[in-house]
C-alpha cells in the first residue's frame, strides 16, 4: 500500500467505501456496529429527512424538537427532490465524496506542512488516505449517514486552504508576486468561507477558529515544534498584527452573517432555528445516549443544578483555547490538532467522527512519534472503547442484560483514551523542542544518545 | 527556610522536591518493570487456578428469588386427572400419526385441528431453508388464547418441538411434550385469570421450526429462510417454556437454560421453576445429570466420598456441560432461540424413567409456573443475567467467575507491553570510549516497524475472512474432500509471507517478529476481555487456548524448529477444520440459527494463532 500512488490509493479507497456504503444499509450499521456512537441527534440523517419532509409540507421543522440541523440543509432540499435523500446511491456517493475530499484535504495539509505545493506528491500520501478513508471511526458514521462526516470534510478543507494561505507559502520564490498574493487571498477566502459554513453546521467550530486564523496569519505551515519561538506572522509589516486580525475576523464575520441571513431566509425570516440548532450545544435538550460524557451526567442531574453545570461544561471547553494557542503559537496547526482532541473528548454531542478526526490528524505529525510516552497504551485503550461501545449498547438495548451504566462506563473508557492521547500529544509536542532521546549504559546511568531514525 | 517547622517532615527528604519526585517515580516504574515477568506468571497462575476453582462450593452461593411479584408456588393448582386423561387421549392420537408415518403437513394440520376443536384460534406455518442447507423444511402449528382480562399487549409462550432434545435432536420424538401442550391449551381455556395472551407453539424439527416461527413472529428476514407469514400475532413475548418429555414417565425434571450465542435467561425464571417443582414433589436437576459422576472411581474411597470432593466433581460436570453449550453458541435447546429476541426462556426436560411421575405432576408444575409469570408486571429484570449455574440451586455471581479470564487477559497484556518495550532497545558498543579498556555497552533506542506489523495483522484477518467465505460456500460443502483441500491451502499459503518482508537486520530497527508478537498479545488480550461479558465460556476457552501458547512463541534460528512451531500454531488455530462433522455442525448453526461461532473462529481466532505462527518464522 505504501508504494501505491496516492491517486490510486484514493481511487481504491473510494471504490471500496462506495461499495460498502451502497451495500450496507444505515439501519444495519446502527443496529450492529455503530449503534449509539455513529450519529447524534444533531447529525442524524434520519432526523434530517424528517425535517426536510416537514419543511416541504410547509410545517416549521424546528417546532417539533427533533430536527436540529442547520437551515442550510433545508435550502438543499429545495434544489433536490425529496426522494433523493433516501436514495442509497445518492447517499453512498455523497458520503464517499465527502470523505474523499476530507482525505484529499488531509494530504494537502501534510504536503503544505512539508513545504511542498498542494499538487506535489509525497511518500506519505497513500498512508494518510488509508488512515482517513479506512478508519473505522470515520467510515462507520459515514455508513450510518451521520452528517458529522460532512462537518469533518468542511473543517479539513478549511484547514487545508488556511495552510495554503499562510504568509510566505511554497512557490513564493519563483512565481510572480501578484499571482501568488491573489492565489493566497483566494485560499484565505475559501478557508474562511468553509469555517463560517462549519460554524453554522456545528457550533464547536468556534473553539477551532483561533488556531485556524493563527494558521492563516502565520508565516508558513511547516513544523516548528522542534524550535519554539514567538508567533511569527506572515505579513510584510511584522510589527502590527491588529489590522490583519481584524480584517480576517471581519471577512469571517461577513460570510457568517451572509449564511445566517440565508438560513433565516430559508425558514421564512424567523430566528427560532437558532435556539434549536446552535442552542442545542449549550442547553443539551436531547439526552439520547452518545459516546460523549455529557448525556449521562445530565440525565442524573437535578433540574435546578442544570443551568449551572451546563455553564461549567461549556466554559470548560472554552478554557483550553487560549492556553493551547499560546503554548503552541509557534505551530498553530499543532494547536488545532490538540483542540480537535479536546473537542472529541469533551464536546456535548460527539459522534465517532470526532475521535476519528483526531486520530487521522495524528498522521500529519510523524515528527513527534519518537517522543510519545505511551502510544501503545493509548491505542489499546481506544481499541477497548471502540469495541466495548457497540457491545455494551447491544447488551443494554437489544440483549436487555445490561443497562445504561454499562454504556456510560465505556464512554468513560473512551474519554480516558482521549485524555491519554491528549496528554501524550501535549507532552510530545513540547518534548521535541528539548531534543535528544536518552540512552542508558551498562551501569544504568543515563546518557544522551541521539539515534538516527 | 529549611529550619521551618513542617509537619510530616520525615516524608519530605532534603533536596530538590521535583528531582525527588522524578526519582521516586523512576524507582517505582523500574520496580514494576524488573518484576513484570514474575507478575505475568503470577497472573497466569492466579487466572488458571481461579478457573479451576469455579466449580468448588466455596465460590458459589444458593439461589434466591429476587422479584417479589413472582410469588412462586403460592396458588392452588387445578390441573387434575381429567386433564391427564386428555393428555393420554392426545398422546394416543399422536402415536397413531407417528405409526402411520404422517408428513409434517399432516401432523401440523392435525394439531391445528385439535387447537380449533378446543376453541382456540390456530394456524400453521410452512418454512423452508434455502442455500447450503436446502433440505431443511417443515410446518409449525400454533394457537393463541387471547387474554380474557387485558388487551393482548404481552404474551407468554408454551412450546414443544416435534423432536426431543435427546442427543441434540437425534430423532427421538417429543410426543408426550406435544400432548402436554395440547392438553394444557384445553385446560387453560377454562380459566379467566390470564393477564397475558398465551401462545402454544408446536414447532417442527428440532431447532429449525422454532427459528422460522420466531423470525416470522418478529418480522425478521433471514436471507436463506422462506417462512410463511403468521396469520395470528399477539404482543411482546415476555417468557417462554419449552416442554421436552421424550420418555414414558419421568423421574426428575432437568433445567436447560443456555441460549444461542451464549445468552442466558433471567435467573428468577429458573429459580421459580425449581422452587415450584420441588414443592410439587418432583426432584429437579441441572441438565440430565441425575447420577453422581463416575469418573472419580480411580480415587481412594476416603477421598472420593469426601463431601467437598463429591460436590466439586458434580459441579464440574455441570460446568463442563455449560461451557459446551455456551462456548459453542448453539445453546442447549429450542428455548435458546427465544433469547435472541430478549425473551426469557428455558426447557423443562423430563428425564426418561419408568416412574414415578408423569403428566399429572408435570401439568401441575407448568400451571403453577405459568401462574407465577402471569403475576409479572414488567419483564424479568431483577435477579441476575450474568451468572454461572453450578447446580440447579447453586450459582456464581459475575464477580466470582469473571476475574479468572480477565486475569489471564491482563497477563497477556502485560506480556505484550513488555515485548513492545523490549523491542525498542538494543545493546551496542558505545562510540565514546576509545581507550584501551573494553568499550562500554550502552542501551540505545531503535525504531519499531509498526506499520509492517499492522499490515500483517490486517492481512491475516482478511485471510481468515476468505477462509470463512470458502468454508461457508456451497462449493466447499458439496465436495467430501473439502477439509483435506482447505487445510493444506490455509496452512501453507501464509508461508510466503516471510519472502515479502525486507530482511533488514540492522541494529537501528527492531525485528518485526517482536513487534508482531507484542501486537498479537495485546489484541488477543483485548478480544478475551471483551468476550467475557458476552459469552464467558467462550472467553474462558480462548484464555486457555491462547493464554500460554501465544505468550510462548518466539523466533528461533533453526529452520526445523521454526517449522515445528509454525505447524503447532496452525494446528491449534485451524486444525478443527479437519473434523468435518464439527465444521458441518458449526456451519449449520451459523447458516440456520445465526450462531456466530464459525465466523468468529475464522475471522478472529484463527488469525490470532496465525500471527503467532508468523512470529516464529519471520
Amino acid at each position: 500500500m505504501l508504494s501505491l500512488r496516492p491517486t490510486h490509493t484514493l481511487a481504491l479507497c473510494i471504490l471500496l467505501r462506495a461499495l460498502l456504503a451502497y451495500w450496507i444499509s444505515p439501519s444495519s450499521v446502527s443496529s450492529t456496529a455503530g449503534f449509539l456512537s455513529s450519529s447524534s441527534p444533531l447529525t442524524s440523517w434520519l432526523n434530517l429527512q424528517e425535517g426536510i419532509y416537514l419543511f416541504k409540507r410547509g410545517i416549521d421543522p424546528y417546532s417539533g424538537g427533533v430536527f436540529r440541523h442547520s437551515p442550510l440543509y433545508l435550502s438543499l432540499s429545495s434544489l433536490l427532490p425529496i426522494s433523493i435523500f433516501s436514495n442509497p446511491l445518492f447517499c453512498a456517493i455523497l458520503f464517499t465524496v465527502a470523505d474523499a475530499f476530507a482525505a484529499y484535504a488531509l494530504i494537502g495539509i501534510w504536503r503544505l506542512r512539508q513545504g511542498l505545493r498542494l499538487t506535489m506528491e509525497s511518500s506519505r500520501d497513500s498512508l494518510l488516505v488509508a488512515i482517513y478513508m479506512l478508519n473505522p471511526c470515520i467510515f462507520i458514521p459515514s455508513l450510518a449517514r451521520s452528517t458529522s462526516s460532512l462537518d469533518n470534510a468542511c473543517l479539513l478543507g478549511a484547514v487545508m486552504w488556511a495552510c495554503e494561505a499562510c504568509g510566505s507559502g511554497p512557490g513564493g520564490k519563483s512565481e510572480n508576486e501578484s499571482v501568488v498574493s491573489s492565489k493566497r487571498s483566494r485560499s484565505k477566502s475559501r478557508s474562511l468561507l468553509l469555517l463560517a459554513l462549519r460554524t453554522h453546521l456545528s457550533t464547536d467550530t468556534l473553539i477551532l477558529l483561533p488556531p485556524t486564523m493563527m494558521l492563516i496569519l502565520s508565516q508558513d505551515p511547516g513544523s516548528r515544534l522542534a524550535s519554539p519561538r514567538g508567533f511569527v506572522p506572515g505579513t510584510k509589516n511584522k510589527s502590527t498584527l491588529t489590522t490583519p486580525i481584524l480584517v480576517l475576523l471581519a471577512e469571517w464575520f461577513l460570510y457568517w452573517t451572509l449564511l445566517t441571513l440565508l438560513s433565516s431566509l430559508v425558514v421564512g425570516f424567523g430566528s427560532g432555528w437558532m435556539g434549536q440548532t446552535w442552542g442545542a450545544s449549550f442547553t443539551l435538550p436531547d439526552l439520547t445516549p452518545n459516546p460523549g460524557v455529557w448525556w449521562y451526567f445530565f440525565t442524573e442531574m437535578f433540574d435546578h443544578f442544570r443551568p449551572f453545570f451546563l455553564m461549567v461544561f461549556s466554559v470548560h471547553l472554552l478554557l483550553y483555547v487560549a492556553p493551547v494557542c499560546i503554548k503552541f503559537q509557534h505551530d498553530p496547526l499543532y494547536a488545532f490538532f490538540i483542540l480537535t482532541g479536546i473537542l472529541s473528548t469533551f464536546k456535548p454531542y460527539p459522534t465517532l467522527s470526532d475521535p476519528g478526526l483526531f486520530m487521522a490528524l495524528w498522521g500529519v505529525f510523524p515528527e513527534v512519534y519518537k517522543y510519545l510516552r505511551h502510544p501503545l497504551v493509548t491505542f489499546l485503550t481506544s481499541l477497548h472503547a471502540l469495541l466495548l461501545q457497540p457491545l455494551f449498547a447491544h447488551l443494554w438495548l437489544s440483549h436487555g442484560t445490561g443497562n445504561a451504566n454499562f454504556y456510560y462506563a465505556t464512554t468513560l473508557v473512551g474519554a480516558c483514551s482521549g485524555g491519554l492521547a491528549l496528554v501524550d500529544a501535549c507532552w510530545a509536542g513540547l518534548r521535541i523542542a528539548v531534543g535528544g532521546v536518552e540512552g542508558v549504559d551498562e551501569r544504568g546511568e543515563e546518557k544522551e544518545v541521539v539515534t538516527q531514525q | 527556610m529549611n529550619n521551618r517547622w513542617r509537619p510530616l517532615n520525615f516524608l519530605r527528604p532534603a533536596g530538590d522536591p521535583n528531582l525527588a519526585r522524578i526519582k521516586r517515580r523512576k524507582a517505582l516504574l523500574s520496580l514494576i518493570a524488573r518484576r513484570v515477568s514474575i507478575l505475568k506468571v503470577a497472573l497466569f497462575i492466579a487466572g488458571y487456578v481461579w478457573m479451576l476453582a469455579i466449580p468448588s462450593s466455596q465460590l458459589d452461593r444458593g439461589v434466591f428469588i429476587d422479584e417479589n411479584a413472582l410469588q412462586p408456588g403460592q396458588v392452588n393448582t387445578y390441573w387434575n386427572w381429567q386433564q391427564v386423561h386428555d393428555a393420554d387421549h392426545f398422546l394416543s392420537q399422536l402415536e397413531f400419526l407417528r405409526d402411520s408415518n404422517a408428513t409434517s403437513e399432516q401432523r401440523s394440520q392435525f394439531i391445528m385441528n385439535q387447537f380449533v376443536k378446543i376453541g382456540l384460534s390456530a394456524s400453521t406455518q410452512d418454512y423452508e431453508f434455502t442455500g447450503v442447507h436446502k433440505g431443511v423444511n417443515g410446518t409449525n402449528a400454533y394457537a393463541m388464547l387471547s387474554s380474557p382480562r387485558v388487551s393482548g399487549a404481552e404474551a407468554m409462550v408454551i412450546s414443544a418441538s416435534w423432536l426431543s432434545r435427546t442427543n441434540e435432536g437425534d430423532g427421538t420424538l417429543n410426543l408426550r411434550g406435544v400432548a402436554t401442550v395440547l392438553a394444557f391449551s384445553k385446560f387453560v381455556k377454562q380459566y379467566s385469570l390470564w393477564a397475558r395472551d398465551l401462545i402454544f407453539v408446536i414447532s417442527d424439527g428440532y431447532m429449525d421450526g422454532m427459528q422460522a416461527w420466531l423470525s416470522a413472529y418478529h418480522g425478521e428476514t433471514q436471507s436463506n429462510l422462506r417462512a410463511q407469514r403468521l396469520d395470528l400475532t399477539s404482543g411482546v413475548i415476555f417468557t417462554a417454556f419449552n416442554i421436552d418429555y421424550p420418555g414414558h414417565s419421568l423421574s426428575h425434571l432437568g433445567i436447560f437454560h443456555e441460549g444461542v450465542n451464549g445468552r442466558l435467561p433471567n435467573q428468577d425464571l429458573i429459580n421459580s421453576f425449581q422452587h415450584i417443582a420441588r414443592r410439587t414433589g418432583v426432584p429437579v436437576v441441572l441438565y440430565d445429570h441425575k447420577d453422581e459422576p463416575e469418573q472419580l472411581s480411580w480415587l481412594p474411597e476416603a477421598i472420593r466420598n469426601h463431601h467437598e470432593i463429591k460436590t466439586y466433581a458434580a459441579q464440574a460436570r455441570n460446568l463442563w456441560r455449560n461451557v459446551g453449550y455456551q462456548a459453542s453458541g448453539r445453546g442447549s435447546g429450542v428455548h435458546g432461540l427465544f433469547h435472541k429476541y430478549r425473551i426469557d426462556a428455558f426447557t423443562m426436560f423430563a428425564l426418561p424413567a419408568t416412574g414415578p411421575h408423569g403428566f399429572y405432576s408435570l401439568g401441575r408444575i407448568i400451571e403453577s409456573t405459568l401462574r407465577t409469570t402471569n403475576n409479572l408486571l414488567e419483564r424479568l429484570h431483577a435477579s441476575f443475567f450474568f451468572y454461572v449455574m453450578t447446580n440447579f440451586d447453586r450459582f456464581l455471581k459475575i464477580g466470582n467467575y469473571l476475574p479468572s479470564a480477565i486475569l489471564i487477559s491482563v497477563a497477556m497484556m502485560f506480556g505484550g507491553l513488555q515485548v513492545w518495550v523490549d523491542a525498542a532497545w538494543t545493546k551496542r558498543q558505545s562510540e565514546e570510549s576509545k581507550g584501551p579498556e573494553p568499550a562500554l555497552m550502552i542501551w540505545a533506542r531503535r525504531r519499531r516497524p509498526v506499520l509492517q506489523a499492522l499490515f500483517i495483522m490486517i492481512g491475516t484477518h482478511f485471510f481468515g475472512a476468505v477462509t470463512f467465505f470458502l468454508l461457508s460456500s456451497r462449493w466447499y460443502n458439496s465436495i467430501s474432500i473439502g477439509p483435506l483441500l482447505l487445510f493444506p491451502v490455509t496452512s501453507l499459503l501464509p508461508l510466503v509471507v516471510p519472502s515479502f518482508i525486507p530482511q533488514n537486520r540492522s541494529d537501528s530497527v527492531a525485528p518485526l517478529s517482536l513487534v508482531l508478537k507484542a501486537f498479537n498479545l495485546c489484541l488477543s488480550s483485548t478480544v478475551i476481555s471483551i468476550i467475557t461479558v458476552l459469552n464467558f465460556s467462550l472467553a474462558a476457552c480462548l484464555a486457555v487456548a491462547l493464554g500460554i501458547p501465544l505468550s510462548a512463541d518466539s523466533l528461533s534460528s533453526n529452520k526445523a524448529v521454526q517449522m515445528v512451531k509454525y505447524s503447532a500454531y496452525l494446528g491449534l488455530g485451524i486444525g478443527w477444520i479437519l473434523w468435518g462433522d464439527m465444521t458441518k455442525r458449526m456451519l449449520w448453526n451459523w447458516d440456520v440459527l445465526g450462531v456466530w461461532l464459525l465466523p468468529f473462529l475464522c475471522v478472529v481466532y484463527f488469525p490470532l494463532t496465525l500471527q503467532a505462527a508468523l512470529v516464529c518464522i519471520i
